[in-house]
């Protein structure tokens, strides 16, 4: 359009609805109806008592595949450690939050099985999405997620987990779900 | 030989019709068709194909049997399948064979991630296998070397190691043992694999079976990055991959380069990585202080390095060393003779031949490249030692007179690696280098006595003769060692070199010509941007010993060890010394008043030349460390405090800069450069190169009489071995292989002195402070002359050697 046909001739410019004016009971009902059927609900619940966890002080029991704070492991009959570093597991993350550096085994300093072992293994919590793809990618089921969900921290630093942290055992703070529950 | 040359033919792999040269081997002439046939033991690199793994079986219509596609030429009409259930079937039955005796133990092994066994079990393999037997057991981890670990289980009998070992390096060192299943990897007697070029099997093996053992574990393909650059540790320049975990260097690989390094590199540039993150690195600038380098601010030193500086004007001198970049050496030159008003920037080791004379050597139509030496009829190697010199050389002539059947003529005055492969060896004494020229001059008709030359030049009429039989080549290539036309006779013998040449090749011929060997890496591209100076170092030393020049600038060098002539006193003397140093090397530690740390390879930015003139582009592979800055950076600013006008604020902008200034560079970008580098003679810009030169014949004077050395003297020269140099002493993996003061002496001067090998000796050079080495007796030796491997290169003349007191040294 050239700007000689400014204003637009009749008909080139449709007109749009503007808001409706809303008064009389229709208007009421829409300002409580909705609200009243979600009370339906609220008060309709009433009977059946109170379902607040009175967290911290009470826990919520996880199901036993819940993907909490990892683990690593070792094996329980030599004590080594079963990881060997092999940072599948840092490649299968989709974080990319663990760090692992491997090093060599020596006869005078084994720690793991293989010929390898984890000299620094870290997982990075803060960033980590508790996805379970290391777990899986693992070949030697060295790191399991557990059941802690309670990593908050003061400091981002701090949720940086080291190799002896994810190893050492944990403080089960979490109640796991009981068969059947 | 000339150059292989293949018509373009078509035939058709999996239905689809290819173009590719006649004669490419399938595997490669699938590639053009977009068609990938697996492979392990096929390496076009390592020559002639085995056919020793069966992973590349392809169907030929034609051919009842499933064929080799790594053994197979293509022929005009071929007609492939690679993807029909016969060659499936076949595949993957011999990826299930491969597998059998394999430990499948990725997880722990070094190459996992980065493994051809692993993607073309994937790829290839059917998934399962069938063999329940137990796999055969290997002690492991062991190592073939200080430097490699082998692990025999993972092996899968591909012949790669043991074919570089046999026939790329010619090392005869690694062998297969046992027969049939029970085959497996090993060296004569179990000895470890030591040799210059080891660590390429590492890069080869196709499996985890041979891995680095410095590299050992450090790092996964997912956790690393690579940088491509130029290893600048010696003038191969071999193009070079650093992996960069964590802003450090973790290992070093080849980025194949057919004109410059085929793919190979040696031990030094692959391992010798870890003096970049060395403790003793200098990462901060420091000023003398009270008898002691002291470390200080960047401002600081450069207000002092500027004031001093300032107050020597006219009075400064600058030795280059060879692992400055073009850039380096272009800023310097223009800070100490434009800013600076004085006139001596010498990147040359010792002194060298006139303009003129250089001007003719490197002239584009003499000059001869890498390629050439593989391809070319005769190759003649001159006052060097390819290994330890330029070490990817010796690989590139080996090749040659291998695969192609170069004619190889050896003329050195020590013994050379080369010699068995050369069909002409002579001995010249050292330091006789003009004579021997003149005395094959004569020999090619040039006019002189054969005969009395070359009894000047110390050896013998028949060796010259055999040498000068080599010049009926119709493509010659004469490589020679910058310490030829070193010494105050250059001019002579650059002279001679260029008669010699004269009558070898026409100028301007593709595929014959000269190569320097140079002693430093960008000897050349210091060169070419303007680092020489009318005074050969032992005079700059001279004039600051008495006083005339009163500031020093040492770019990349220690004089006490890499030039020639009386450093100490001149170092003594000069009231201002400013060096640039990774090291605190004994020169820089006991004399540098002012000292700024200098970058390493893997994080410099800039161009430098190749001896053939090919730029090729350094990239920074990792950050600098510490407080460690540009070089160029450095010296532009020391420009600016000095008042000059300049304004450098990147390393593009430096190198634009030194472009502006050098005519036959005119106009080079890194962009131009990119990966693969340029030949500046293939430029446009070339013709910038002086028209107007003379090329002989010249007349020759008669060579000076040598001393003849008589009772416990000999004739001597030194020189530096592959594993010399202050990057080599500061990696903690070579350090079994650093070079140690040995005397190389000949069986008949052994016994006359009373030496026998591994006694200890005192080696006392005329005029030099004796040092103490190891005595090794070597029958190519010639009688008369002794050999001593010190990081002092270049010091000619005669020798007292006798039994040290110490005792026996093993
Ligand atoms: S759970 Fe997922 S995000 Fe977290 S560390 Fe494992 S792979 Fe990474
Ligand atoms: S935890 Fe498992 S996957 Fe990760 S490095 Fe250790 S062994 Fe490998
Ligand atoms: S050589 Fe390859 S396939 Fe064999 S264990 Fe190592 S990574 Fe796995
Ligand atoms: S060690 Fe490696 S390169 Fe050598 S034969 Fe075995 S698999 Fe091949
Ligand atoms: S690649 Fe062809 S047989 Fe090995």
């Amino acid at each position: 359009m050239s700007p000689a046909q400014w204003p637009p001739p009749e008909g080139v410019v449709q007109p749009i609805k503007g808001p409706q004016e809303i008064g009389g009971p229709k208007g009421v009902y829409r300002a409580f109806g909705e609200t009243l059927r979600g009370l339906k609900t609220t008060f309709a619940r009433i009977p059946e008592g109170t379902t607040t966890y009175q967290y911290p002080e009470e826990k919520v029991p996880v199901y036993p595949r819940f993907r909490g704070r990892h683990r690593l492991h070792r094996f329980e009959d030599t004590g080594l450690e079963k990881c060997v570093g092999c940072s599948l597991c840092a490649a299968a993350c989709p974080a990319d939050c663990i760090r692992v550096v491997a090093a060599e085994n020596t006869p005078d300093n084994r720690v793991s099985a293989g010929e390898r072992y984890a000299a620094v293994y870290e997982i990075n919590l803060s960033r980590c999405i508790f996805c379970g793809y290391c777990e899986v990618a693992c070949p030697f089921d060295a790191i399991t997620m557990g059941h802690d969900y309670e990593m908050s921290d003061y400091d981002r630093a701090d949720l940086i987990f080291t190799k002896e942290m994810l190893l050492a055992e944990p403080l089960e703070r979490t109640p796991l779900r009981a068969e059947g529950e | 030989m000339p150059r292989p040359f293949h018509r373009d033919i078509t035939f058709s792999i999996d239905g689809r019709e290819v173009t590719a040269p006649e004669n490419t081997i399938l595997v490669d002439a699938a590639k053009y068709g977009d068609v990938e046939i697996p492979v392990f033991c096929y390496e076009p690199k390592l020559g002639q194909p085995v056919g020793a793994c069966r992973m590349c079986l392809v169907e030929i219509e034609g051919i009842p049997k499933l064929q080799t596609a790594c053994s197979t030429p293509v022929k005009d009409g071929m007609v492939v399948h690679t993807l029909t259930d016969r060659v499936k079937e076949a595949q993957n039955a011999v990826v299930e064979f491969l597998l059998i005796n394999h430990p499948l133990d990725c997880p722990v092994c070094d190459k996992g991630g980065e493994c051809p066994l692993q993607d073309i079990s994937f790829g290839w393999g059917a998934g399962v296998s069938r063999f329940i037997e137990p796999k055969r057991h290997f002690e492991k981890p062991l190592s073939l070397s200080p430097l490699v670990a082998i692990d025999r289980e993972r092996c899968i009998l591909c012949y790669r190691c043991v074919r570089f070992s046999q026939e790329v390096a010619e090392d005869y060192q690694l062998v297969f043992e046992e027969r049939g299943a029970h085959t497996y990897v090993s060296t004569f007697n179990g000895h470890p694999y030591v040799a210059p070029f080891s660590g390429n099997i590492i890069e080869l093996c196709p499996v985890g079976a041979l891995t680095s053992k410095p590299y050992r574990f450090r790092a996964r393909p997912w956790d690393i990055e690579q940088a491509g650059s130029v290893c600048t540790l010696c003038p191969s320049q071999c193009n070079v991959s650093f992996t960069v975990r964590d802003d450090r260097v973790l290992r070093v690989l080849a980025r194949d380069h057919k004109e410059v390094d085929d793919g190979w590199l040696c031990d030094k540039g692959r391992f010798a990585y870890q003096a970049i993150h060395a403790d003793e690195r200098i990462t901060r600038p420091m000023i003398r202080d009270g008898g002691e380098l002291r470390e200080v601010s960047w401002d600081r030193a450069l207000d002092e390095a500027a004031a001093a500086l300032g107050r020597a004007r006219g009075k400064v001198a600058a030795v280059v060393g060879g692992q400055t970049s073009n850039e380096e050496g272009h800023l310097l030159s223009h800070l100490v003779r434009d800013v600076l008003g004085s006139s001596d920037v010498e990147s040359r080791v010792a002194g060298a031949p006139s303009a003129e004379l250089r001007v003719a050597l490197d002239h584009p139509d003499l000059q001869a490249t890498v390629p050439d030496i593989e391809f070319a009829h005769a190759v003649l190697v001159i006052d060097a030692e390819p290994v330890d010199d330029m070490p990817i050389i010796d690989l590139r002539i080996r090749k040659g007179v291998r695969r192609n059947h170069v004619k190889l003529g050896v003329a050195t005055s020590r013994p050379s690696s080369l010699d068995p492969n050369a069909s002409a060896v002579a001995r010249f004494a050292p330091g006789a280098g003009e004579a021997f020229l003149a005395a094959l001059n004569a020999a090619l008709g040039g006019g002189g006595v054969l005969s009395e030359l070359a009894e000047a030049a110390g050896t013998t009429e028949q060796a010259v003769r055999d040498v000068a039989a080599l010049f009926d080549a119709t493509d010659l290539v004469i490589l020679y060692g910058e310490r030829l036309l070193s010494g105050p006779r250059a001019d002579q013998t650059a002279r001679a070199l260029l008669n010699v040449a004269g009558k070898s090749f026409e100028r301007g011929r593709d595929g014959a010509g000269l190569m320097e060997i140079p002693a430093g890496t960008n000897s050349r591209g210091l060169r070419e941007v303007g680092c020489v100076s009318d005074r050969s170092p032992a005079e700059i030393a001279e004039a600051a010993a008495g006083g005339d020049l009163t500031a020093l600038y040492l770019l990349h060098t220690d004089p006490l060890v890499d030039l020639a002539g009386e450093w100490e006193p001149a170092l003594d003397r000069a009231t201002t010394v400013i060096a640039h140093s990774m090291f605190l090397t004994p020169g820089i530690a006991e004399h540098a008043t002012i000292v700024f740390p200098a970058e390493s390879w893997a994080e410099r930015e800039g161009t430098v030349t190749h001896p053939d003139g090919r730029l090729q582009r350094l990239r920074a592979g990792i950050g600098r460390p510490g407080d460690v800055r540009a070089c160029w950076q450095t010296l532009a600013e020391l420009s600016k405090r000095l008042g000059a006008d300049i304004s450098i604020l990147t390393g593009s902008m430096a190198t634009a800069q030194m472009a502006e200034h050098v005519p036959i560079y005119a106009g080079i970008t890194h962009d131009e450069l990119g990966g693969q580098g340029v030949r500046w003679q293939e430029r446009d810009a070339a013709s910038a190169y002086p028209g107007d030169v003379d090329f002989g014949p010249f007349g020759l004077e008669a060579p000076p009489v040598r001393p003849r050395p008589s009772g416990s003297e000999l004739q001597f020269a030194t020189f530096r071995s592959i594993w010399g140099g202050p990057e080599v002493a500061a990696s903690p993996a070579l350090q079994f292989l650093r070079s140690r003061p040995r005397v190389l002496l000949s069986p008949a001067d052994a016994q006359r002195l009373e030496l026998f090998d591994g006694l200890a000796a005192t080696v006392a050079p005329d005029g030099r402070e004796a040092v103490e080495a190891t005595v090794h007796v070597r029958d190519a030796v010639p009688e008369g002359s002794a050999f001593l491997e010190s990081d002092v290169a270049g010091v000619v003349g005669t020798a007292g050697i006798r039994k040290a007191e110490a005792a026996v040294v093993v």
